[in-house]
């Protein structure tokens, strides 16, 4: 489903990817882990071209994007990432819901805009969508009037509604109060459970091992370790790793 | 409502009057003014130097100087009181007000005699007879005299008899110019359809003109008089006596030659005239009670409010597109927006206005007073909301352009559902203000014969001399105006602070 090879990434001086790679079949559960500024938000960045990339490939469904230099992208490369934005959806750390919308309108904005559907299915898709995660008496709120956690069901559905065929979270609770972490939790496991390809970064390393089929180790830019969760939390094969580990879960 | 501010007002001006009063009167005891210009060694003169030949004007040759008729007789009148003569700049329209205020001794610029002025200053024995004189286009053949003017526009200077021998016919679509030179412009260039205004002006400036041409014979004979202040009668007897003898002497008939202004009219100087002659009696204007103003002022004002709103929608759109093509457009098309706004923000608002009314058709592209002030207001803050927006963009969080991005939104439709909204918002309260701000620059545009709320003032100030109490109606109108929009951008501040 997603294949990225050798991807090199660089902030200005810092040359933060020197070529990593990773292989993402349909509907596998891949949870990031590492510490803070190893580039897991980057990389998850990099699949939907919300960031440019120097060298590399990344290959969602067949659709793919290339490298090069992407500050004058060319006609197909634009296309390139429209067609990849329309079957991956993400869900951000700080909600990113559209303030001067209601929850209604955050959530058919771009299935009317983008996919041409017509207003009423698409305001019955967002009810449906909203039943299932007990907020449809909130569609006429804004989301200033929501709770934090509220917030965050709400984009997640907002991402759903556009039928993406893989789902990408970027700490979806770390901006949550710790009493609205599982409420967000549950709705994220009810979308695996359905079989959703879903790649997420967290640093909750329980929600990684009960959730994930596989987990990826970044450290540093590079992806240092990847294995089935039990292997990565029970018995990491990389001294970094189990350093990274021994630190997080003793706090 | 208005009754209370008009006691107030009333309550206001005569307090004015009192301390006016009291004050001169200490002061006429003390020292008389002859004794004040002899102690001085000179005697100060009002006059408007800006295209004011052939009465005065910068020397070509010399621009440091000044020349013309009124010049060589204020130098006369000074060597005879044996004191230099002093040149006091003013605008023409606020000659009388600067006199009185003690700007200068007397004010001497082809200043009417008429009764209103007499109302308020002295006037010396008269020194010319002018007469008024229609120009037009050389090709012109529908008008052969002040006659044929009804429903053609017609220049003029504000304040003048010509002006009130024109709104006296009716049915004279009449323009009110700032200067002299720029009515014979638009003469020319077909924006108007004749000038009138005294023969001295009409030599210089129209009669040269290769397009233009005299229509009809001169006529509303009067005469200009040098204005005192009121209390100053020893110096008006003194100025008669010179001016006396000046004719006698023929020094007056001399200047007059040089400046080719002599005539057979001016043999009625020698008469001992102190009449009104040819001016169309507007006396009523001085005395009406003040509600008698308000239709004029209040259609000026509906001017000022039309000029505000249509360029301010002007400034609103073109801003956008600029800040649209500055932050989002490709390579030269965005420092180019940078380069407008910059100059727009850099060069005075004054400038631009002229440059578009006078200058442009210099080289072929002539506008209507209206699109001139309309575009020229509206391009010159359209700069200035251009950088509201951005701000107003660069306030959304980046999160907002990704959250529409990852959902499959192009940038260009995210820009326009997600982050404009949120932008415009910000920029509300900026914009509200900008607003009041052009609102008060719309009377810059009196400068090119616009006549809004402010023109409206200065014409009937000019001509009924009532600067104080127009001033302070022009004052509340304009603030009953702009006060609202005041409440307005507040209200929406405070909307957006408890947001945050
Ligand atoms: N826009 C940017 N410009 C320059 N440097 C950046 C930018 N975004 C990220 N970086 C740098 O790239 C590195 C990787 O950042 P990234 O956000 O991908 O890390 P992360 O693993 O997601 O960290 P965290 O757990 O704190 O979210 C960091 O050193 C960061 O400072
Ligand atoms: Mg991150």
């Amino acid at each position: 489903m997603i294949t990225v090879k050798d991807l090199h990434k660089s902030y200005n001086d810092l040359h933060l990817f020197k070529g990593i790679s990773l292989n993402i079949k349909k509907g596998e559960v891949v949870a990031f882990i590492g510490p803070s500024g190893s580039g897991k938000s980057t990389f998850l960045r990099c699949i939907n071209g919300l960031e440019y990339f120097q060298k590399g490939e990344v290959v969602v469904d067949g659709i793919e994007l290339h490298s090069i230099n992407r500050i004058d992208p060319t006609k197909e490369d634009l296309e390139a990432i429209r067609k990849i934005r329309l079957k991956v959806g993400m869900v951000f750390q700080q909600f990113n819901l559209f303030p001067h919308m209601t929850v209604l309108e955050n959530i058919i904005e771009a299935p009317v805009r983008v996919l041409g559907i017509d207003k009423n299915t698409a305001s019955e898709n967002a009810l449906a969508l909203l039943r299932r995660i007990n907020l449809e008496n909130k569609v006429n709120c804004h989301p200033e009037d929501l709770s934090g956690g509220e917030q965050q069901r709400v984009a997640i559905v907002r991402a759903l509604a556009m039928k993406p065929e893989v789902m990408l979270f970027d700490e979806p609770t770390s901006s949550l109060d710790p009493e609205m972490v599982g409420e967000v939790l549950s709705v994220i496991k009810d979308l695996v459970d359905e079989g959703m390809t879903t790649l997420i970064v967290t640093h909750l390393m329980h929600f990684a091992r009960e959730i994930s089929d596989r987990v990826v180790v970044f450290d540093k830019g590079d992806i240092i370790e990847t294995g089935l969760p039990d292997e990565i939390f029970t018995n990491p094969k990389i001294g970094r790793t189990k350093l990274f580990l021994s630190r997080v879960l003793n706090k | 409502m208005f009754k209370k501010i008009f006691n107030k007002v009333i309550f206001i001006l005569s307090l004015f009057f009192i301390v006016n009063l009291s004050s001169n009167a200490s002061f006429c005891a003390e020292i008389s003014p002859l004794d004040k210009i002899k102690e001085r060694g000179s005697i100060m003169w009002g006059a408007d130097a800006e295209g004011g030949a052939p009465y005065i004007f910068p020397d070509p040759k010399d621009p440091e100087k000044f020349i013309g008729f009124e010049v060589d007789l204020a130098e006369a009148i000074a060597r005879e009181l044996g004191v230099k003569a002093k040149h006091v700049q003013n605008a023409w329209d606020s000659l009388i007000p600067a006199l009185e205020r003690g700007d200068c001794d007397i004010a001497m610029n082809g200043i009417e005699i008429t009764p209103q002025r007499k109302e308020h200053i002295l006037f010396s024995r008269p020194y010319y007879v002018y007469v008024e004189q229609l120009v037009v286009r050389k090709e012109e053949t529908a008008i052969k005299g002040i006659d044929d003017l009804k429903g053609k526009k017609v220049g003029t200077l504000s304040g003048t008899v010509a002006q009130n021998i024109l709104e006296g016919m009716g049915g004279v679509d009449v323009k009110i110019y700032p200067g002299q030179v720029e009515p014979y412009e638009d003469l020319a260039i077909g924006r108007i359809d004749g000038v009138l205004l005294d023969l001295p002006i009409a030599a210089y400036y129209g009669k040269p003109n290769p397009k233009l041409k005299y229509a009809g014979n001169p006529m509303g004979e009067g005469l200009y008089g040098i204005a005192i202040r009121k209390e100053d009668e020893n110096l008006k007897n003194k100025i008669d006596e010179i001016i006396d003898k000046l004719l006698r002497t023929g020094e007056l008939k001399k200047i007059y030659e040089k400046w080719d202004l002599w005539n057979a009219a001016q043999e009625k100087l020698f008469e001992n005239i102190q009449g009104e002659r040819g001016y169309v009696d507007l006396e009523k204007s001085k005395s009406a009670p003040v509600y008698t103003f308000f239709p004029y002022l209040i259609k000026g004002a509906g001017v000022t409010i039309l000029i505000s709103v249509t360029s301010m929608a002007l400034a609103i759109i073109l801003g956008l597109f600029l800040t649209l093509l500055r932050l989002y457009g490709r390579k030269p098309f965005n420092n180019l927006a940078v380069a407008y706004i910059e100059i727009y923000r850099g060069t005075p608002l004054l400038i631009q206005l002229f440059i578009l009314y006078y200058g442009l058709p210099n080289i072929g592209i002539s506008m209507s007073p209206f699109l001139a002030a309309f575009i020229g207001l509206g391009m010159n803050y359209a700069a200035y909301e251009a950088e509201l927006y951005r701000a107003g963009i660069m306030a959304v969080p980046k999160g907002q352009m990704e959250a529409g991005l990852s959902l499959g939104m192009s940038q260009g439709l995210t820009v326009q559902r997600i982050i404009l909204p949120q932008a415009f918002r910000i920029a509300l309260p900026g914009i509200t203000n900008d607003f009041i701000a052009l609102f008060k620059d719309s009377s810059l545009v009196s400068i090119i014969a616009m006549v809004e709320l402010t023109k409206t003032y200065n014409i009937l100030a000019a001509s009924t001399l009532r600067f104080f109490e127009l001033g302070l109606i022009t004052a509340v109108l304009y603030f009953g105006m702009s006060y609202p929009l005041s409440l307005l951008a507040r209200r929406l501040e405070n909307k957006l602070k408890r947001k945050k």
